[in-house]
């Protein structure tokens, strides 16, 4: 029954969190077992104590605390990492680890895929996760992708309260990579109290499975949560959690240093480096999914310099990444040569380390007829990422690709981008969930969202993959359309974008970095003050 | 009378129809809130759902119709990002947004008013000068500079005052001077030429050729006369205060109506801007028109001129 694409799938015995069964026999022969152990066997660990404030970038809404109104963007898995829980989710070391369902298994013609619901696993009022919940949370999605997820669906089956089916209407390899990671349907929410409360009552006061419960929120202002001690995976050992927002970079950064707040996201350039200096406080890098890259819109028309591969290799021999990402995040992005797809995703092939080379790239530009260099018209950016921008205008400029820097609000950047209104150099920023099919997919294979233009075997190689239920093979499918897309020079890679945090004094774990691809603190539960 | 009022209300009302046409459209300009909701690369029918939910998919004037139909009902419409009443966050925020405008505004007056007096009666002499320094800085410098500043010094290097947030008096010094400095600078100039003009007048020469002490004649005589305009505009100040400090509360992290006003720009949340701006509007519309029906019943040569 089990398809090679399934994940290797987790035991009780992998899964159950805490001591096992062999250390408390062996403290027990010491005399040293105090803990109680809970009703699903698992050992209830010390009392959370004391209290962490993180300083918080952005204005927190209550739309985060609901699942099934996730929009596809990443900032809202902030609180609901902490809040909710989900049947699958990215884990430290595993982009699709076991939460709520202990084990599934996925048919042979992928078309059923078998959830089987963790014993003990509680909402935070105390009713058991059962699969009725399952079923309700996903028929109740009406977040990102629910449309798509809702039609290939043909329908939930509860096999037993702790077994669900999921009957696809064809198979579909990317199910789990929606249901767990791009999407919220996955999140479980409790049926009955929203049946009881109703869905406004749900927004304001959410309860959840997650490892945090919800104490007070004033909107735009503070979130502030306390420990869920039943939580299935470890109890929290940080009793209050509290989330303040700061929108200003500078006064989040003076809070840390006096100690008002312990944990703080987002600061750059300059102050990170303050940051960095003073002692006591920790610059806590955590590579994004966001993967900065060239794109030549160009370069299907005939009459373009871009339209010769030389001159878009020329261009990107002449990035100095290392420079730039010394000076812009302290080193801390990731080069590694794939310009659209981050390097934990699922698929992800590892091209050859770019090359710095302004010499060669001129003789690259002689040789296609550019010995004085040319005009290559305007670089459009996200304003936001800017200075990312200047630097590689700086060193195109040095070869002598003469580019404009046109930064643009990102609302209007990703819709002119979108809707294919540039022309010429595009700094483009894939930062969308997914694996390397989804990126493929909107930034290679024709009618993409970000496509330009496309090429007729990579189109071919995206559609024998879609289909293909064999995770080697459509691995190597995928892997041969990123060396494509490297080998034309479709896009240049600039970096994988580090986000840069911070941590202050009082902080032992802070759980930065600790899943791949994630900016923010999680899992939450795995969070301590020193010394705790 | 009647009709002088009448006719003030008419004006009034047609400033709000007309601050609401002007915020409604303006705000739309800034293009389309469904983007910043969605990752990059989001579906079209995401896009439109969003649309559907947030009634943008009406036509512009029917969006009009139903905003000034709810505004009649007192109801500013439900903010896209908090998905909360825009007058439940309003609300939720004035009292701390009051509260500032009332420190900043007393700390205001406090500097403004004697360091005006000083430069008046010195004029041309050392306070003069240092009173013009202080404006020149006070109404040049931005505030998110003056902002940084403060906690760099009283926050990092001192550790005296909190660096953001609110909760305590402690709190509120550092944002209350960053936002008074500049209407201190305001009043003072006013004050100075305020006091200039009436200490230029026939009954303070009079005064003077009676022997009376210039502490009197000042304190006295001048100083009431030179307070009435800027008591007006003191008035105006608080009212702007409470609806504006938008770079201010950013900085400090100060959860008042200003920081609300930044939100709502930075996510396009329409509803937010729009209430926001007319509430602000309203309350600065509602204060000139009960000042000039106070002028027209104090001083009868101005609703007759009218």
């Amino acid at each position: 029954m089990t398809s090679p694409l399934q994940p290797a799938t987790p035991t009780t015995g992998v899964d159950t969190p805490g001591l096992r069964r062999r250390d408390l026999l062996a403290l027990a022969g010491l005399g040293l077992v105090a803990a109680p152990v809970g009703l699903s066997g698992r050992v209830l660990a010390a009392e959370a104590t004391g209290e962490l404030t993180w300083g918080v970038h952005v204005s927190l809404a209550p739309t985060w605390f609901d699942p099934g109104e996730a929009s596809g963007i990443i900032t809202p898995f902030l609180v609901l990492y902490a809040l909710h829980d989900a049947m699958v989710k990215p884990m430290p070391g595993k982009i699709l680890a076991p939460s709520l369902a202990q084990s599934w298994t996925i048919s042979a013609d992928g078309r059923n895929y078998d959830f089987v619901l963790r014993a003990g696993a509680q909402f935070h009022n105390g009713d058991p996760v059962t699969a009725e919940d399952v079923k309700f949370t996903f028929e109740r999605y009406r977040g990102t992708s629910h449309e798509l997820m809702k039609q290939r669906v043909a329908g939930i089956d509860i096999v037993d309260p702790h077994h669900v089916r999921f009957r696809l209407n064809e198979a579909w390899p990317d199910f789990l990579t929606f249901y767990a990671t791009t999407t919220g349907a996955g999140w479980i929410v409790p049926k009955r109290h929203i049946e009881k409360v109703g869905e406004e009552a749900f927004k304001k006061a959410p309860i959840g499975a997650g490892p945090y419960k919800f104490v007070s929120f004033k909107p735009g202002l503070e979130l502030v949560l306390e420990a869920f001690a039943p939580y299935w995976r470890k109890s929290p050992s940080v009793k209050r959690l509290t989330l303040r927002v700061i929108p200003d970079e500078g006064t989040r950064l003076a809070a840390l240093k006096r100690g008002e707040i312990d944990i703080v996201y987002s600061v750059r350039g300059e102050l990170a480096e303050e940051l960095q200096r003073t002692p006591g406080l920790t610059l806590k890098p955590a590579l994004v999914q966001g993967v900065f890259c060239l794109y030549f819109a160009d370069q299907w028309d005939p009459k373009s310099p871009w339209h010769d591969q030389r001159v878009r290799r020329a261009a990107s021999l002449a990035i100095d990444r290392k420079g730039s990402n010394q000076a812009l995040t302290l080193g801390h992005s990731l080069i590694t040569g794939n310009p659209i797809v981050p390097n934990h995703y699922e698929y992800f092939w590892q091209p050859p380390a770019p090359v710095h080379d302004p010499q060669a790239a001129r003789k690259l530009l002689a040789e296609a007829g550019h010995p004085g260099g040319f005009d290559a018209g305007d670089y459009y950016c996200d304003s936001s990422y800017s200075n990312i921008g200047e630097a590689v205008v700086d060193n195109l400029l040095a070869v002598g690709i003469r580019t404009k820097l046109r930064p643009i609000e990102r609302a209007a950047f990703i819709k002119g981008f979108s809707d294919k209104k540039f022309k010429n150099l595009i700094q483009a920023g894939p930062g969308a969930f997914g694996n390397a099919a989804t990126r493929v997919e909107a930034h290679l294979v024709k009618d993409g969202v970000f496509v330009y233009g496309s090429y007729p075997d990579i189109d071919e190689l995206y559609r024998q993959q879609a289909a293909e239920l064999d995770g080697a093979t459509r691995e190597v499918i995928l892997h041969k359309i990123q060396q494509i897309m490297v080998e034309r020079v479709i896009y240049t890679p600039i970096w994988q974008l580090a986000f840069i945090n911070g941590v202050g004094p009082r902080v032992g774990e802070s759980a930065f970095g600790l899943i791949p691809g994630f900016p923010y603190t999680a899992p939450y539960e795995d969070i301590t003050l020193k010394g705790a | 009378m009647k009709q002088y009022i009448i006719r003030r209300s008419s004006y009034s009302l047609l400033s709000l129809f007309l601050l609401s046409l002007t915020i409604f459209f303006f705000v739309r300009v800034t293009g389309d809130p469904a983007t910043l909701l969605v990752e990059p690369g989001a579906s079209a029918a995401d896009i439109a759902a969003i649309h559907q939910r947030f009634g943008l998919d009406k036509p512009l004037w029917t969006q009009y119709g139903l905003f000034v139909w709810s505004l009649f009902q007192g109801d500013l419409g439900q903010s896209f990002y908090y998905q909360t009443p825009v007058f439940e966050l309003y609300l939720d925020r004035l009292p701390n947004s009051l509260l500032l405008a009332f420190v900043a505004m007393s700390l205001s007056l406090l500097i403004g008013i004697p360091a005006g007096i000083m430069a008046s009666v010195q004029v041309g002499r050392f306070w003069d000068g240092f009173g013009k320094l202080f404006t020149l800085l006070g109404q040049s410098l931005p505030s998110f500079l003056v902002g940084l500043v403060l906690i760099l010094v009283f926050s990092v290097y001192l550790g005296w005052l909190p660096s953001s947030g609110a909760g305590t008096p402690l709190h509120l010094i550092m944002p209350a001077f960053a936002l008074g400095w500049y209407f201190a600078a305001s009043h003072m100039r006013l004050t100075r030429s305020s006091m200039l003009e009436v200490l230029g007048s026939e009954y303070i020469k009079l005064a003077r050729l009676k022997g009376l002490p210039q502490s009197m004649i000042i304190a006295k005589h001048a100083f009431k006369n030179a307070l009435i305009p800027v008591l007006t505009l003191a008035g105006i100040n608080v009212v702007v205060m409470v609806n504006v400090a938008v770079v201010v509360e950013t900085v400090f992290a100060w959860p008042g109506i200003g920081r609300l006003l930044y939100e709502g720009i930075t996510f396009r949340d329409f509803p937010i801007v729009q209430g926001v701006v007319i509430m602000g509007g309203g309350m600065i519309v509602i204060v000139n028109l009960v000042i000039d029906i106070l002028y027209a019943i104090i001083d009868p040569r101005i609703r007759l001129e009218s």
